[in-house]
């Protein structure tokens, strides 16, 4: 397979028990150089877990795992590795410069300190100390710890969570250019608008498995056009009978629906409740394409 | 797909950061240099004494293994669950350093703030008029910074298995345990016989033993049986410190 020659990481029918519950279940997983791969699903679907295989802080108890072909628990693997974590912490007392330089040393081949504090927007901070940091420029100092090796592969964990929408943008484009440049980049991230913009391929877990391998583009189309919101009187269970809905649930106060066909479906709901307030057509996004992809599962478990 | 060689220095770097940080933790640094000299200084030069001469020599012996226990005890037993805590050890876990330059590195600082300690202690004694010989100075000095190396094991150990408050608490009562049954405060003959069994158990006791035959005072038994006590606690301390480090997640 293509998947299999370009693979910088691997999990190969990986199982992972932890506290008592099967929290991976034969998990294949492959990421690609040059390709910024995101890795979505609800909590509890087994993204944190999955990260810390491939950063070699946990073994799996079945199946491998790799890291450009060898055990991700050696530290030459991880000498190909930049990794941004959200649980990681930074020392206190320690000045930007002297930790980024600290963990520069760690890689054969790092980029020069001036180019990593100004890819991470750090520039003007660099003699801080890490304790008197914003959340936002704590992160940063992360990201440019991740860069700072030019790792073949980046994992990225809610790199932009608690920054805001500039730094954010900014980090994007780095993001961007490292993988054109033919970095692979993994990606987690509860804003699915970041992996839309940013990612090349969706990987969407549920249950400890893939259920879905795909470009953004090709997800939001699965989802079927678009979603409309309005305040009716009609229940879910009566709108989900009208032409072309593929799906329909209560959002707040408002009536969500997932149709194929949005005007068969407006003039539907039209004719069935004239005093329908508030009526907005969108077109789906991921999260709505995810939702819809992962909405049979629920119903498979609460059945 | 082929591994990339280590840069080299990555162990010396790591080293020289830790004890920048510790020397930055003035409220870690201080006590755990000052208290041993305070409790030294209390002992032998303030409070009333047997008229024995050599006294203050005789007490060098342990409280030199005692300015040890602090830095290695606190420094990694809470310090290292405090960085655990905190998702440092997270940090340097996913990056490419090898484990075993962060223990090196907690050893080093460890050493030095003991090295600070102990030199107030060897000061102190001077002035108490211990005079020793260039030589013994220096095997005694050894002897005291490598008295480090099984406390910062166990407590490298504990750091990885515990939560911080759990750390600190424990840290504390070894810190006294150690001391005491050790015999690092009163001598041992003077304790009572099951202290003086248990302190056979600490590695503190063995060590002070070493610490009296260097300065030419009478010991309980041969100092190479102390020495060989000290070997197997230090190797089963390291099996604890290991297996800490490979089961904890984080």
């Amino acid at each position: 397979m293509i998947d299999d020659l370009a693979a910088v990481a691997r999990l190969s029918g990986v199982s992972k028990r932890l506290g008592g519950r099967l929290v991976l279940d034969g998990l294949d997983l492959a990421i690609r150089a040059g390709e910024v791969t995101a890795l979505l699903g609800p909590n509890g679907a087994g993204k944190t877990t999955s990260v810390a295989l491939l950063t070699g802080r946990l073994a799996p108890d079945a199946g491998t795992a790799q890291l450009f072909g060898i055990d991700p628990r050696r530290p030459a693997a991880r000498r190909r590795l930049g990794v941004m974590l959200q649980s990681a912490g930074l020392p206190d007392v320690l000045t930007i410069r002297e930790l980024v330089t600290l963990h520069a040393g760690y890689y054969p081949d790092p980029r020069p300190l001036n180019e990593v504090l100004a890819l991470a927007g750090l520039g003007d901070l660099a003699d801080r100390r890490c304790g008197a940091l914003s959340g936002g420029q704590a992160r940063r100092v992360q990201y440019a710890l991740a860069i700072c090796g030019r790792a073949d592969l980046l994992v990225l964990d809610e790199p932009t969570a608690a920054m805001d929408r500039g730094a954010a943008r900014t980090l994007w484009g780095t993001v961007r250019d490292l993988a054109d440049g033919g970095a692979a980049v993994l990606l987690t991230s509860h804003d699915l608008a970041e992996a839309d913009t940013l990612a090349d391929r969706v990987l969407v877990m549920d249950a400890g498995r893939i259920v879905a391998d795909d470009t953004p583009a090709a997800l939001r189309a699965r989802a079927g056009g678009s979603v409309i919101r309005c305040r009716t009187t009609l229940v879910p269970a009566v709108a989900a009978l009208l032409p072309a809905v593929r799906e329909a649930g209560m959002e707040g106060a408002d009536l969500r629906i997932v149709s194929v066909d949005a005007a068969a479906t407006v003039r539907a709901l039209l004719d069935a409740d004239a005093q329908l307030e508030a009526l907005r057509i969108a077109d789906a996004t991921l999260e709505d394409a995810i939702a819809t992809l992962l909405s049979p599962i629920e119903e498979r478990k609460a059945a | 797909m082929t591994a990339l060689a280590a840069p080299t220095g990555v162990w010396r770097r790591e080293a020289l950061t830790e004890v920048k940080r510790s020397l930055r933790l003035p409220q870690f640094l201080l006590p755990t240099a000052l208290t041993p000299a305070a409790f030294y200084a209390l002992f032998t030069l303030a409070l009333p004494h047997p008229e024995v001469p050599g006294y203050a020599v005789a007490t060098l012996a342990g409280y030199g293994v005692f300015a040890a226990t602090g830095p290695a005890l606190f420094g990694f037993g809470a310090g290292v669950a405090v960085e655990r805590e905190q998702g440092l050890i997270e940090l340097k876990r996913v990056s490419p350093m090898p484990a075993g330059a962060y223990v090196a590195a907690k050893l080093v600082a460890a050493v030095t703030i003991t090295a600070f300690a102990l030199a107030l202690i060897y000061a102190l004694a001077i002035v108490a008029g211990a005079r020793l010989s260039a030589g013994t100075w220096v095997v005694l000095a050894m002897l005291h910074l490598a008295s480090a190396i099984p406390f910062a094991l166990i407590g490298f150990g504990m750091g990885m298995r515990m939560t911080a408050k759990g750390a600190v608490a424990i840290a504390n009562a070894l810190f006294l345990g150690f001391s005491i049954l050790g015999g690092l405060w009163i001598p041992s003959a003077l304790l009572p016989g099951w202290m003086q069994t248990l302190g056979a158990f600490t590695p503190s006791y063995h060590l002070g033993q070493i610490a009296r035959a260097i300065l030419d005072l009478p010991t309980t038994g041969s100092p190479w049986i102390h020495g060989a006590a000290v070997l197997a606690m230090t190797m089963v301390a390291a099996a604890w410190a290991w297996t800490g480090w490979r089961r904890s997640p984080a």
